[in-house]
């Protein structure tokens, strides 16, 4: 599924660069556009592989915050 | 020479600290894994011994980040000898320099404000690299192979931060390929010492660090994006802010007052590697002018002067001398004359007596 997430803290372009690197360590996301232009991330993950709740706390461990829009 | 200078400042003030975010980051990747490897190959250590096995894969970790900021620094110079070429391309007289400049004045007011972070629409001043690059450099980054750190060196031109790209459009400005490339240079070279300790410590700055740290950036690109708005405005012929700032300030320039020859006068004018000395010079209304200006190891880019009301625009020789003839003018005129960049500037007050 594809889900969208206002992402807070981000302060320069390569912040998104930093988000999507969650790609590659959280099992069960497939891909994720983060773009620092409009402070988001659309992220598509399988659901039966990870949560919400885990998609905030990797965003969070990245040193962001994450809300569902 | 002053512009080199003032690069070279702002990489080691500014731009070290903005651009690490990104880049620093994946060079400590890379780092992380050779690290990992190298202690995962020895025996296992304790105690002293762990500590000293530490410390040598740490003293081998200045060869990678040498590597990654030497790829870095050529990257960036001939990134900066190519932006020179496209502007030396585009054929810039004095009008679109000056608009040139006011543009990068803007986009670099638009920066500061946001990283003042003002209003989320100033987020729009920064490019974003597309998602291929993003992807397919934060992929390398976490290769194992010793030429990973080169090639992100070379890499990190296609992830410029925000101070690094303002100064990508100062070099676009310049239009000569090896005063940009020098200014590229510069400015990388500036940016490597605090880019080398990070690294090397291999610590980031904390989250309160950081952001009083943008507030500082902030500051000095609203600054230079200021400076670089007069600047054009200044080589369209307007009055310079900084001129009046300075005599407002007490810091008056010396006056010069042209002797009348053969119904003319005659004017000597230093351009020197600080600017114009005497920066107010006087002159007889209604008599035509023989201003000399005069040359002595001169490299900065005071050589190219130009007189936007008269549309002159002279290349002045390293050391030497060249007459400008300059037409009769009415009482009371002031003649702005600036150099090619707008950044050293002076007048000609044509006076009656």
């Amino acid at each position: 599924m594809k889900k969208m997430f206002r992402i807070l803290g981000m302060h320069c372009a390569n912040c998104s660069m930093r988000i999507e690197s969650i790609e590659d360590d959280l099992p069960g996301v497939k891909e994720i556009n983060a773009s620092y232009h409009k402070g988001q991330m659309v992220i598509e993950y399988d659901e039966k592989l990870v949560m919400d709740e885990q998609i905030i706390a990797a965003v969070k461990k990245k040193g962001y915050q994450a809300v569902p829009v | 020479m002053d512009q080199y200078l003032v690069a070279f400042i702002t990489g080691l003030t500014t731009g070290g600290l903005s651009c690490l975010a990104v880049q620093g980051g994946l060079l400590a990747s890379s780092l992380e894994r050779q690290l990992e490897r190298e202690m995962l190959s020895r025996p296992v250590a304790t105690g002293k011994k762990k500590l000293k096995a530490l410390q040598r894969s740490h003293s081998r970790m200045a060869l990678p980040i040498l590597l990654f900021l030497g790829a870095k620094v050529a990257a960036y110079t001939v990134l900066g000898f190519l932006l020179g070429a496209l502007g030396s391309v585009l054929k810039l007289n004095p009008v679109t320099r000056a608009v040139l400049l006011i543009l990068i004045g803007l986009f670099m007011v638009g920066n500061a404000l946001r990283m003042f972070n003002i209003h989320p629409i100033f987020r729009y001043f920064v490019i974003e690299p597309p998602k291929f690059i993003t992807r397919y450099i934060r992929r390398t980054s976490k290769s194992e192979e010793f030429v990973t750190p080169l090639f992100l060196g070379v890499m990190t031109v296609l992830i410029p931060c925000g101070v690094t790209q303002a100064m990508m459009a100062v070099a676009i400005g310049t239009g000569d390929p090896w005063q940009a490339a020098g200014l590229m240079l510069a400015f990388t070279l500036g940016t490597s010492p605090v880019f080398f300790i990070v690294s090397f410590l291999a610590t980031e700055l904390g989250s309160k660090m950081e952001t009083i740290f943008m507030r500082v950036v902030a500051v000095v690109v609203l600054m230079l994006g200021l400076v670089s708005i007069d600047s054009g405005f200044t080589l369209m012929g307007a009055p310079s802010l900084m001129n009046w700032a300075q005599s407002w300030m007490g810091a008056a320039p010396v006056a010069q007052t042209a002797p009348v020859s053969g119904g003319s006068g005659v004017l000597l004018l230093n351009a020197t590697n600080d600017g114009y000395s005497p920066r107010i010079l006087h002159a007889m209304a209604n008599k035509s002018l023989k201003l000399n200006m005069i040359t002595q190891n001169t490299y900065s880019c005071a050589r190219g002067f130009v007189i936007p009301s008269l549309n002159v625009e002279q290349l002045l020789p390293a050391s030497g001398r060249v007459v400008i003839d300059i037409p009769p003018q009415p009482a009371n005129t002031v003649m702005q004359f600036t150099c090619s960049m707008g950044m050293y500037t002076g007048q000609i007050i044509f006076d009656l007596n």
